[in-house]
């Protein structure tokens, strides 16, 4: 093993050998679409039933589409704090720099932080791949997943000095890493819960 | 029908000399068979039809959909087996984020298995992404493929971890393990490699067959043949058939997955 030993940790690779190796939970043909429920509408060419919605709310004024989206749904103690503020703030800047959406924030539990998107399903994939297993210590990388037509899902893990965060965002097309950075620096922000926000800076 | 992808971290491994040589293993044996060249280098099509920059191919289907699969099926000399070349788009959006492709990926194979097909065999472009990504996301099954060289056996991490974000989208993907190639007996190097990556990995993980480097392969790519089309490729053959019987030993006996 001294050909790999310095190089690897073999402890390490073996332990994710083995998970890749666990036998499928999933028979096959029980999953109509990979990784998510039956109802799951995403990875369709044609437009789903959400985004039509969405589009009958702005189709009288098209330029006001963002202004129609839904609220963000309650949230528990933040819901009326400055770090609310914040997040919208962010919310915005990504609207605004970045087309986005539909964006939300988890924890790495799982649990909502914020959303905007009311699809819980976006939740356990984007989840699922900030979590998926890997290297200590190595970086959990973004994901862009093309979910239908004009809309890809941005998985952005980072971890903040309050903790691992997932952001899911959902904008027109994938974000060059470049603009990856911009919003994990955006997000880093956010987690600090500066007030008065501190205005994020142009993605590079 | 069942579907496996032919996989690889790193480039030039021995993808297409191995898709090729499989699929005509598992028609030989009475599986039908049908050889797609998922790879925009279309490496399949140059391996076994000179008019392969005349035909259309898979990624003209993920451009449009609409295109009969019968215009993209060329039958072989072995009733059993064919193939699909890359075809024409082979730049057709082939980078990108996993997704882009998914639903037309999934609407060829459904395609595919209307046909009558027992076994699709996808070879696929290195890495985990884009289009690749796509095919191994719609996957029953994958086989990976390493070099026995110490640098593919350091960039084993990075391949774990690409598999198991595969599976995350995948979750019914079954990893039918890494197959090394390549294999130089008559290089310390090469077999110190293979004997690292057999300690690395648990055992069930890695196939028990390996394949040799061997100037057959370049011969039978020459004549654009499958070694066991061949005269002298009896002994090479058996080397695949080996490599198809375990794969039909890791398929899971009474599962529509079986071949």
């Amino acid at each position: 093993m001294e050909l790999i030993d310095p190089w690897l940790d073999t402890a390490e690779v073996r332990r994710l050998a083995e998970l890749l190796m666990k036998p499928s939970r999933h028979p096959v043909g029980a999953l109509p679409e990979a990784g998510f429920e039956a109802g799951f509408l995403g990875y369709t060419t044609t437009e789903p039933a959400v985004v039509a919605e969405e589009s009958q709310a702005a189709t009288p004024a098209p330029a006001e589409e963002t202004v129609t989206q839904a609220d963000p749904e309650p949230l528990p103690s933040a819901a009326r704090s400055p770090f609310l503020d914040i997040i919208h703030h962010f919310r915005d800047w990504m609207r605004e720099h970045f087309s986005a959406k539909e964006m939300f924030i988890l924890d790495r539990q799982g649990e909502v932080i914020y959303d905007e998107s009311h699809h819980g399903r976006l939740h356990f994939l984007a989840r699922s791949l900030a979590l998926a297993p890997r290297r200590p210590g190595s970086f959990a990388g973004y994901v862009h997943i093309k979910i239908r037509a004009g809309a890809t899902l941005e998985v952005i893990p980072v971890e903040t000095p309050n903790g691992y965060l997932i952001l899911g965002a959902v904008v027109p097309g994938a974000l060059s890493p470049a603009a990856v950075t911009a919003v994990m620096e955006a997000m880093i922000l956010v987690a600090g819960a500066q007030t008065p926000v501190r205005p994020i800076g142009q993605p590079v | 029908m069942i579907n496996i992808a032919v996989s690889s971290q790193k480039g030039g491994v021995g993808k297409t000399t191995v898709s090729i040589n499989l699929a005509h293993a598992f028609a030989r044996a009475g599986v039908r068979t049908l050889l797609v060249d998922a790879d925009p280098q279309g490496s399949v099509g140059l391996s076994l039809t000179r008019q392969s920059r005349l035909l259309a191919g898979f990624y003209d289907f993920l451009k449009d959909p609409s295109t009969p699969l019968e215009r993209l099926i060329v039958p072989t000399r072995l009733e059993t087996f064919a193939l699909v070349a890359s075809g024409q788009a082979s730049d057709y959006e082939a980078g990108g984020g996993i997704g882009a492709h998914l639903s037309r990926v999934r609407d060829f194979l459904h395609a595919v298995a209307g046909r009558g097909y027992d076994l699709c065999i996808m070879d696929t472009a290195a890495g985990l992404f884009g289009v690749t990504g796509d095919v191994v996301s719609s996957s029953d099954a994958i086989m990976i493929l390493q070099q026995a060289e110490p640098l593919g056996i350091r960039s084993v991490p990075k391949l774990l971890e690409g598999l198991n974000r595969m599976r995350v989208m995948n979750p019914r993907l079954s990893i039918l393990g890494v197959c090394l190639t390549m294999v130089q007996h008559d290089l310390i190097e090469s077999t110190e490699a293979a004997a690292a990556l057999r300690q690395l990995l648990p055992p069930e993980m890695v196939f028990q067959t390996q394949i040799p480097r061997n100037p057959l392969f370049v011969r039978a790519s020459a004549r654009g043949l499958p070694i066991g089309a061949m005269e002298e490729g009896a002994a090479v053959q058996a080397v695949f058939d080996r490599l198809r019987v375990e794969i039909e030993d890791k398929l899971q006996p009474g599962d529509a997955r079986r071949v």
